[in-house]
């Protein structure tokens, strides 16, 4: 019914303002024809039931009734099939000119009727243009004038003045309220622009996003190391077809599970636990490390993921990168196996050797000149630097291949210098130098540290600056600047080293213009291994060098005093 | 108590040497080239006053020597022991358990004196 009604009612058009004006006639007809149609069902049942009406009367009404009803339906014609404006002009101009009949001149000018007038002034700001209450009040005005003077009486200029006020009031409303339509319309027509505007941008954005998912996806399969990425809570996100074919296990065990469950794989060896978990935690941890997998080496090394996106820098979860190292730890465990076997092998000739210099130098075997003497000496001495020098290399060897490790013990620092005395005061007197040391007061006379290693680094260092000191003193400090550090410093007042080379003397390899080499022995280890033992016990070493003046080696250590918290050193 | 110091070392010519610097300071020197001879010297002959030990051997290691004979019959209760070995780590190890660790390369002299200070103590 409702529908129906509405379509009764509207009429189609592109202009909104039109079939609204359109619309309103349409009701304004509607509530005409109720109207009419209740005055013709007066009329008839009044004259059934009053004896004395009269039928004349009655029949001019009936047919004024018809009249209307014809006029409602061409107008309705016209405003559906032609055009609402023309007519609107014709429901308006029928309507004054009906109301200018429907009472006595008298009642219309002046009387009960004269509000008759303002009905199609007030309906044409409505229905036909909002000036147009202007026109029907010029009408209506011309109309008054014209019924006055008809009837010999003074025009009523007061109602005509009032019908201008109210043709103003309906104008000006008319024109507010079409204004207001228009901008409303305005408003959707932008609102639509900008909801296609985000609808296409989404769209783009998405596709951009599937090219990139895509592509990433792309270098994740095809690249030869395992990549899992985690979410904060460890939980795995994607792992790519590599992890599976390293690990030799199905996705299910991997995606969507926690690392915990990873870790707790049977074909983990167990001895790597630990570094995942300490992973986890987020320790400090190397870049990189190793675990066993059944018979495979993997080297791990993991990235946090940061968004940026947002003023705080958030962790949004964890990439972990495997590599099958499995080949490069046995290649590294064969050259480790080799240099410890040759090195063996070596050391053990030349400790006969050395020992049978002895026995000559020592006149084992009967009595020896000066010159003989002289000889064995010099055979010792060059088996010495022999045996050095190969335990340089297999130091060096071992820091490659990671297996140097630091013990910690209980060290007295005392006995650091005793040892070092022993060793390098006999060697510092051949060169002709002093070899003194000195020790902090505050340096407690115990304290945790590896202590072959340290003896190990002051002795390479001491022997480094007898080396390259011709004449003056070696000295040796042992210092403790605050409470959670301690450190060894070893100068000397040799030749100094130039500046352009100080960047590179802890190299493998290396000694300062290559041909000194010949001059004072050795291959340029003593420093590398040094720095690295150093670095092992994460501490850091320091040089000062002065062309002509000496150099100054000073290392820093973390100074931990036994009983303390000797659980943190253990693993180190 | 005897003057024997049994010299049980795979090299020959560190053994020879070694031999030499006991015999110096006045030792009877009795040598065994490999870990198993070792084992039947050990639990059959006269238990000496003093073992150098090498702790590696061929057969039978100086450390399996040094824990399941040497540590455990009450005949070496009174013998000095001394193990030799090139791994610095592994002489810290032992440190404890018998009387000196030396790391090789050993020093003729600096066994003679050693050994030497150590012979007073078996005239007593």
């Amino acid at each position: 019914m409702k529908a129906y009604l509405n379509q009764l009612l509207n009429v189609p058009g592109s202009d909104p303002d039109d079939a609204r004006r359109r619309r309103l006639l349409n009701i304004l007809l509607l509530g005409l024809l109720v109207i009419d149609v209740t005055a013709l069902i007066v009329i008839v049942v009044d004259s059934a039931i009053r004896p004395g009406a009269d039928p004349v009367e009655n029949q001019v009404t009936s047919f004024g009734i018809g009249l209307v009803l014809v006029g409602i339906l061409v107008i309705y014609q016209i405003n559906r099939r032609y055009s609402g404006r023309w007519a609107a002009l014709v429901f308006l101009l029928l309507l004054t000119i009906v109301l200018a009949i429907t009472d006595s001149p008298i009642n219309l000018t002046e009387g009960r009727s004269l509000f008759l007038f303002t009905i199609p002034i007030v309906m044409a700001s409505l229905i036909l243009a909002p000036a147009a209450s202007f026109l029907f009040t010029a009408l209506s005005a011309g109309i008054l004038a014209y019924l006055s003077l008809s009837i010999e009486r003074t025009v009523n200029l007061f109602g005509i003045l009032g019908f201008f006020m109210l043709a103003l009031v309906s104008w000006l409303s008319a024109r507010s309220l079409e204004q207001a339509l228009k901008e409303l319309r305005i408003i959707n027509a932008n609102l639509d622009q900008v909801v296609i505007d985000r609808t296409r941008e989404l769209a783009e954005s998405l596709d951009r996003e599937r090219i990139e998912a895509g592509r990433n996806q792309a270098i994740l399969n095809s690249i030869a190391d395992g990549v899992v990425v985690f979410d904060t809570n460890w939980n795995a996100i994607l792992a790519n077809p590599a992890l599976r074919a390293m690990l030799e296990i199905p996705t299910e065990l991997i995606v969507n599970k926690n690392f915990r469950d990873l870790i707790e794989h049977p074909r983990l060896s167990p001895r790597s636990r630990p570094l995942l978990y300490a992973m986890m935690e987020h320790d400090t941890q190397p870049p990189s490390f190793r675990i066993e997998w059944d018979e495979k080496t993997l080297s791990i090394s993991a990235a946090q993921v940061y968004d940026n996106s947002k003023a705080r820098h958030t962790n949004i979860g964890t990439v972990t990168v495997f590599r099958d190292f499995t080949r490069e730890a046995e290649v590294e465990k064969l050259k480790s196996t080799f240099v410890a076997i040759v090195s063996h092998e070596l050391r053990t000739p030349l400790n006969a050797i050395l020992g049978y210099a002895e026995m000559f130098k020592e006149s084992v075997y009967g009595p020896m000149n000066d010159k003989q003497v002289n000889m064995a000496e010099r055979i010792m001495k060059n088996t010495q630097r022999l045996l050095g020098l190969i335990n340089d290399l297999l130091d060096q060897a071992q820091m490659e291949a990671g297996k140097l490790t630091i013990q910690m013990a209980l060290v007295r620092p005392a006995e650091l210098l005793e040892n070092l005395h022993g060793v390098m005061d006999q060697i510092a007197h051949e060169r002709g130098l002093r070899l003194t040391s000195e020790i902090d007061d505050h340096l407690p006379d115990m304290l945790n540290g590896d202590g072959a290693r340290l003896q190990q680094i002051l002795v390479n260092l001491v022997n480094n600056a007898v080396k390259f000191t011709d004449q003056g003193t070696v000295h040796v400090r042992l210092f403790c600047p605050d409470e959670n550090k301690w450190g060894m410093e070893v100068s000397d007042t040799g030749s100094g080293i130039p500046e352009d080379e100080l960047p590179y003397i802890f190299d493998t390899f290396r000694q300062v213009e290559g041909g000194e080499t010949r001059v004072h022995g050795g291959f340029g280890l003593g420093l590398s291994i040094v720095k690295q033992l150093v670095s092992l016990m994460s501490g850091e070493i320091k040089v000062n060098s002065k062309i002509g003046v000496g150099t100054t080696f000073t290392i820093t250590l973390p100074l931990i005093v036994p009983a303390e918290n000797p659980e943190k050193w253990r693993n180190l | 108590m005897s003057q024997l110091a049994l010299i049980i070392e795979d090299d020959e010519d560190l053994a020879s040497i070694f031999a030499e610097a006991l015999r110096g300071v006045g030792f009877d020197v009795e040598l065994v080239p490999d870990g198993r001879m070792a084992q039947d010297r050990l639990n059959n002959g006269v238990p000496p006053f003093l073992i150098l030990l090498d702790m590696h051997l061929p057969h039978i290691s100086g450390a399996d020597l040094l824990t399941n004979i040497i540590k455990k019959d009450e005949r070496f209760a009174k013998s000095v022991v001394i193990i030799t070995t090139a791994d610095a780590r592994m002489g810290e190890a032992y440190t404890e358990q018998v009387d000196f660790v030396m790391i090789k390369p050993i020093s003729f002299v600096q066994l003679r004196d050693l050994t030497s200070r150590l012979k007073p103590r078996a005239q007593q």
